[in-house]
């Protein structure tokens, strides 16, 4: 059974055209030109409950539009959407009781009140049991290190902080579905880390299903089975992000380290991009060698004292794939 | 039920910090409940009543509406429309509660603050240079505490119908500056209404303001008596009933066509 099913989902904006100067803000008061912006563009994907889902995509892409249609923020020009057995923006209270969401932009906590005073309001909107509310609270006091800065109000809290805040925040009412919009965003590598433990712990533990928009592809790589593209509005690729690497992946580089200096140390199916002394480095296609095939041909015809295959970086793989429009 | 509690505890809590911005008001309301007693003692000169209320009476409606403002909070309120724009309107929406009953809770925190600190010492000062009129009679003060109940759930539902102008235009402030200087003058803040010529008397009753501020004043003064006071508020119900109502449809249609901002 899913728990969101998208079918044909499209959010179109008008945008008025803009007239420059004087003369053109004067037009600008009667003109109703506008063109349509696609935002999102007939999308359909089924996620099924438990999941850990990344979703990429470009600045600008369709992320967010789509992440505020499945929160129910906004109302889809078209299409149909079904969360929990429920259409989102329809029954927004009902809705929202069953869903957490974090906004790496923004919090959702109350800005000038102590965390904790934060956190105890949830229990009242959201009626959490007494029970659970202390149970809950206490696990993310711990998991999360919130204890050092309880008593602290919200817009007093570091970056990091105030993401594992707005991280308890949205869970203490056990919800089905966790959307994370950007959750490290402008965080270090450390507190990076912290999170990704803490978002695969929810899901593995609670079978929390969880949808995560990200910039930074090592979010998705640590975290996520599966990965959904989108660009232009238009969802580009819905699978496992070990596929896209090899359906898409740039070439393959092998370092070499000779025991002497060569002039040259041509191979047939390997091209070499960059020569340092002994140290040469070879770029090669997996349709055309392997990796063990390639040193094989080097090493009989030279002397090798060391090397190393490097795997092409996913983050160049999806730059590829923005850039050169690969899966349109 | 709860969860309103603790949003008017939060808000009221939030409210008594505001130090500065709370003398800063009192001064105001009352250099210019001075200003406007002193107008009217002028304009009496010799006459002992006008319009069924004596010059004590007049004298009072001064002292009194410069005692609301705080209280009702009439003339400016923009804090849902902020959140509109900066997007923070995201996060009320996610959460599973009423949205009228969320601001109106806040606001309930914020409209005791500005009465005890604000209300009450501005009457008590007054009382200390003038000879004001004081209700009597359990039955009178009790009409009276209605009334400004009343008056403040006309004020909320009517500014939060208003703010709601925010979801269809980039810049609503204009609309709202606009309808709070409609209210300054129809609300009977300015003069008591009875003082206007009946045409006008006639078009503010057709708007909420009147029974912002006016039907208390009326009821606090002793202008309305018996059956006039019960239709009165009965009156001012009626209109919280429509603004409301209103409210919830101008919602209902305004999130419908929201776009929020940013990430």
């Amino acid at each position: 059974m899913a728990i969101i099913s998208v079918q044909n989902l499209s959010k179109h904006f008008k945008v008025f055209k803009h007239h420059r100067g004087t003369l053109g803000a004067v037009r600008n008061l009667f003109s109703r030109q506008h063109t349509i912006v696609r935002a999102v563009d007939e999308i359909s994907f089924n996620i099924q409950a438990g999941e850990l889902v990344g979703y990429i995509g470009p600045n600008g892409a369709g992320k967010s539009t789509t992440i505020k249609m499945l929160t129910g923020l906004l109302v889809p020009t078209s299409g149909e959407l079904l969360v929990n057995n429920l259409v989102p923006w329809k029954e927004r209270q009902k809705y929202v009781s069953r869903v957490g969401a974090v906004f790496g932009q923004r919090t959702t906590l109350w800005w000038d009140l102590p965390v904790i005073e934060s956190l105890s309001l949830l229990q009242y909107i959201y009626k959490i049991p007494a029970d659970r509310f202390t149970a809950n609270l206490k696990e993310f006091r711990d998991t999360l290190e919130l204890d050092p800065f309880l008593d602290t109000p919200v817009r007093a809290l570091s970056l990091g902080q105030r993401m594992r805040a707005d991280l308890c925040a949205a869970l203490l009412h056990d919800p089905d579905l966790l959307f994370l919009d950007e959750p490290t965003i402008g965080l270090d590598v450390v507190a990076k880390e912290r999170i990704r433990q803490f978002i695969q712990k929810i899901n593995r533990q609670r079978g929390t299903t969880v949808i995560l928009t990200t910039h930074d592809l090592s979010d998705v790589e640590k975290l996520c089975q599966r990965v959904l593209i989108i660009d232009h509005g238009k969802l580009l690729f819905d699978g496992a992000l070990n596929s896209l690497k090899e359906r898409f992946s740039s070439k393959r580089e092998l370092l070499v380290e000779f025991a002497e200096v060569y002039d040259e140390p041509i191979i047939d199916s390997a091209e070499i991009s960059h020569v340092d002394g002994s140290r040469v480095s070879y770029l090669f296609s997996r349709d055309d060698i392997s990796a063990s095939e390639l040193i094989g041909q080097l090493s009989a015809k030279y002397r090798i004292r060391d090397l190393e295959v490097r795997e092409p970086e996913i983050e160049e793989t999806i730059r590829r794939i923005y850039e050169e429009r690969l899966l349109e | 039920m709860r969860l309103f509690w603790e949003l008017t505890k939060i808000s009221f809590q939030r409210h008594l910090t505001y130090r500065a911005a709370t003398v800063a008001g009192l001064v105001t309301n009352f250099f210019f409940g001075i200003l406007r007693a002193s107008i009217f003692v002028a304009l009496y000169d010799l006459q002992t009543e006008v319009e069924g209320i004596t010059l004590q009476g007049a004298i009072t409606y001064a002292a009194l509406g410069q005692a609301l403002i705080g209280y009702l909070h009439m003339f400016s309120w923009f804090e849902l429309m902020n959140t509109v724009y900066t997007g923070d309107i995201a996060s009320d929406l996610l959460k599973p509660m009423n949205y009228f009953s969320f601001w109106l809770a806040q606001d309930v925190g914020r409209a005791l603050v500005n009465f005890l600190l604000r209300g009450v010492t501005v009457m008590i000062g007054y009382a200390f240079l003038f000879d004001l009129y004081w209700p009597s009679g359990l039955t009178h003060i009790s009409a009276i505490a209605t009334s400004m109940v009343l008056s403040l759930l006309v004020s909320f539902s009517w500014r939060f119908l208003i703010n709601l102008t925010s979801f269809w235009t980039p810049n609503a402030l204009g609309i709202l500056r606009f309808f709070f200087v409609l209210s300054w003058f129809f609300s009977g803040f300015l003069m008591p209404l009875r003082f206007y010529p009946d045409w006008v008397i006639r078009i503010s009753y057709l708007l909420p303001f009147p029974h912002m501020m006016n039907t208390t004043m009326e009821v606090y003064l002793g202008v309305l008596q018996g059956p006039e006071i019960v239709l009165a508020l009965l009156n001012q119900v009626l209109w919280i009933v429509g603004l409301v109502a209103a409210g919830q449809l101008v919602l209902r249609m305004g999130v419908r066509r929201l776009v929020i901002l940013g990430g």
